[in-house]
């Protein structure tokens, strides 16, 4: 996989989608209650960032509530990285996280910004911190993988063996 | 299956390998280091040796391991049912099944007898450690 389409791998699961529909005091709404943010979200995972963010940015204005604006920072730290605006992305990645120490994707993301960076340590402690948080998201891994592969890259090396001591071989007469 | 990136990979391994020729089972640009362990014993000489592809999420997540594909090798060469005895990751088996598929032996001389051979084969996916100047 190229790097380009790696770090789109590594952030586009990691948007943060709005609720279609909720309830609230005895009300139920059908659709999202801040369409900016949600068609902001949308625009992101369809690979356009920059219409993303700009959307992004208008819902985080009128974000109601810590999940909302959590999700609106989580994406616009996101969007940033899309359009490799790597400052602006950190700025948001650090605000989420100051919000919320526990947003795994905001940690997903703030080590990818970080291995962009080539700052490495920040890179383990932010993957090491989400992981413990998701042990099993993806995103989390590919990151990971990103990490690894600019500190301690491998090659791959295979063995084809076809010794006897090792595979047992028995020859059958063939009936004619 | 010769493609211009197959060439550069093959061209790039480290072969161990007598007189067959060896091939990719997949399509892939990533440098593979290859190595061929055989005994001189073996009744049937490889005509083609195909060698799987690394799966990428081992690659990835640093998993190695190994798997072994028993078959049978018909008298004109063929390989004739293949089937993974064991695998240590359930990610090596489709690989492995599918390089000993597209693998083939040299067929029977008339002297030989007619015979059928059932053998295993074992691969080890395994991952070097690179210097990062080597890539950069």
């Amino acid at each position: 996989m190229n790097r380009p389409a790696a770090f789109a791998l590594a952030l586009v699961t990691t948007v943060l989608l709005i609720p279609v529909a909720w309830s609230e005091e005895n009300k139920v709404v059908i659709g999202p209650r801040n369409l900016d943010l949600a068609d902001g979200a949308q625009e992101l995972l369809a690979g356009n960032a920059r219409e993303g963010v700009e959307l992004t940015l208008r819902g985080l204005q009128s974000a109601h509530g810590k999940r909302e604006k959590e999700a609106a920072l989580s994406n616009l730290c996101a969007g940033y990285i899309m359009i490799d605006r790597l400052d602006s992305a950190l700025m948001y990645c650090n605000m989420l996280l100051m919000s919320n120490d526990r947003h795994w994707r905001g940690y997903n993301n703030r080590a990818l910004i970080y291995v962009m960076r080539k700052e490495y340590e920040k890179a383990e402690k932010d993957l090491a911190m989400g992981q413990e948080i998701n042990p099993n998201a993806r995103t989390l891994k590919v990151v990971k993988g990103m990490f690894l592969d600019a500190t301690h890259p491998v090659s791959p090396n295979i063995i084809i063996d076809d010794r006897k001591r090792k595979n047992a071989e028995v020859s059958v007469k063939e009936e004619s | 299956m010769t493609t211009a990136g197959q060439t550069a990979v093959t061209a790039a391994v480290c072969l161990a390998m007598a007189s067959s020729a060896v091939v990719l089972a997949d399509d892939s640009t990533r440098v593979t280091r290859i190595t061929h362990m055989e005994d001189s014993s073996s009744e049937r000489m490889p005509s083609v040796t195909a060698v799987p592809q690394f799966p990428e999420i081992a690659r990835r997540d640093r998993i190695e391991g190994e798997a072994t594909v028993c078959y049978t090798i018909d008298a004109q060469g063929r390989i004739r049912r293949p089937a993974v005895q064991r695998s240590s990751h359930k990610m090596f088996a489709k690989p492995a099944l599918k390089a000993i598929k597209k693998s083939s032996y040299e067929p029977l001389r008339s002297n030989q007898g007619a015979t059928v051979t059932r053998t295993c084969r074992t691969f080890r996916f395994l991952l070097k450690p690179v210097a990062i100047e080597e890539i950069e």
